[in-house]
């Protein structure tokens, strides 16, 4: 029970400081379109979850279910790149600063992780 | 099912677990994503102010056109059941789906090359014929990086969706 709640505790410490960084790359240079960063990496577990569902994953016969799952593991994948390919785009044509890039970037990535983790944890919580 | 194999070399272990499967569908929407990316980064940078092709080149549908084909060839490819290509004795040569499959996997390959050599084409004709200097050439040579990644999206997309029969076959005995 401590354990989790440690957890709990530093993923949220995790968290705001992924959003710190995002939102201080926007307000530093007054430019406010990194944080589509956060909208993508808060979008991105969302298709595998929704595939998750709508598929049956015990069911190895019909292999039609496993094509959803599949699918929604593919919108994720696009999701996640797509939230380090958009500052970068952002970047090269020179609409945002590379330091606003990095930091979007790292911010993002935190932000996700922390998604992810607290999804592994209910996952772990569901078993048993 | 060891009389069968045509390869002296074994697929190794590790490519029939889950974990090697999923990781491939993931990497194929990650790569697919990238050469999505990397055309629509060519596109920012042309309407950015950095464009400074002089006469001005700017980014258009035909530009667009490859990775379009490309991307219809991958939907056809991956969306066609697998298992229907080697049933070429029984069962299903009956009505002909595996004559039928073979058919949509021709075109579907024929959309993804076709799109690789449109990029290339695009290239050649804008870009480099017209003599276009370096910045303005990150737009075509995009172009090109964007339709091999997407073939290469689909390559591990296949291969990963193949690995499903053997982990299945597996958990089934």
């Amino acid at each position: 029970m401590a354990a989790g709640l440690k957890t709990i505790i530093s993923l949220s410490f995790v968290l705001a400081i992924g959003f710190l960084l995002v939102i201080l790359s926007c307000a530093l240079f007054k430019q406010y379109l990194p944080l589509l960063v956060v909208a993508t990496y808060v979008l991105a577990p969302l298709p595998n979850w929704i595939c998750g569902r709508c598929a049956n994953p015990d069911d190895f016969v019909e292999s039609a279910g496993n094509a959803v799952v599949d699918f929604g593991r593919f919108c994720t994948g696009f999701l996640v790149l797509m939230g380090i390919a958009l500052p970068v785009v952002l970047a090269h044509s020179m609409l945002i600063t590379y330091t606003a890039m990095v930091m979007s970037i790292i911010g993002g990535v935190l932000i996700y992780g922390t998604i992810i983790s607290f999804g592994m944890f209910f996952q772990e919580e569901q078993e048993f | 099912m060891s009389e069968e194999r045509l390869w002296k070399f074994k697929k190794p272990e590790w490519m029939n677990s889950a974990v090697a499967r999923s990781a491939g569908v993931y990497a194929a929407g990650a790569l697919f994503s990238l050469s999505f990316f990397l055309l629509l980064d060519a596109a920012v940078f042309s309407h950015s102010k950095l464009n400074g092709s002089d006469p001005p080149i700017h980014i258009a549908f035909i530009d667009w056109l490859p990775l379009i084909f490309s991307s219809l060839g991958m939907l056809i490819i991956n969306s066609i059941e697998k298992t229907r290509l080697s049933a070429d004795s029984f069962s299903y040569s009956g009505s002909g789906v595996a004559w039928k499959a073979r058919v949509v996997l021709f075109l579907g390959f024929a959309s993804l090359a076709g799109g690789m050599a449109g990029g290339v084409t695009v290239l050649v004709l804008k870009y480099v014929v017209p003599g276009v200097v370096w910045p303005g050439l990150w737009m075509g040579v995009a172009n090109v990086l964007a339709n091999g990644g997407v073939m290469m999206s689909s390559v591990v997309l296949w291969v990963s969706q193949n690995m499903e029969d053997e982990y299945s076959y597996n958990l089934a005995l």
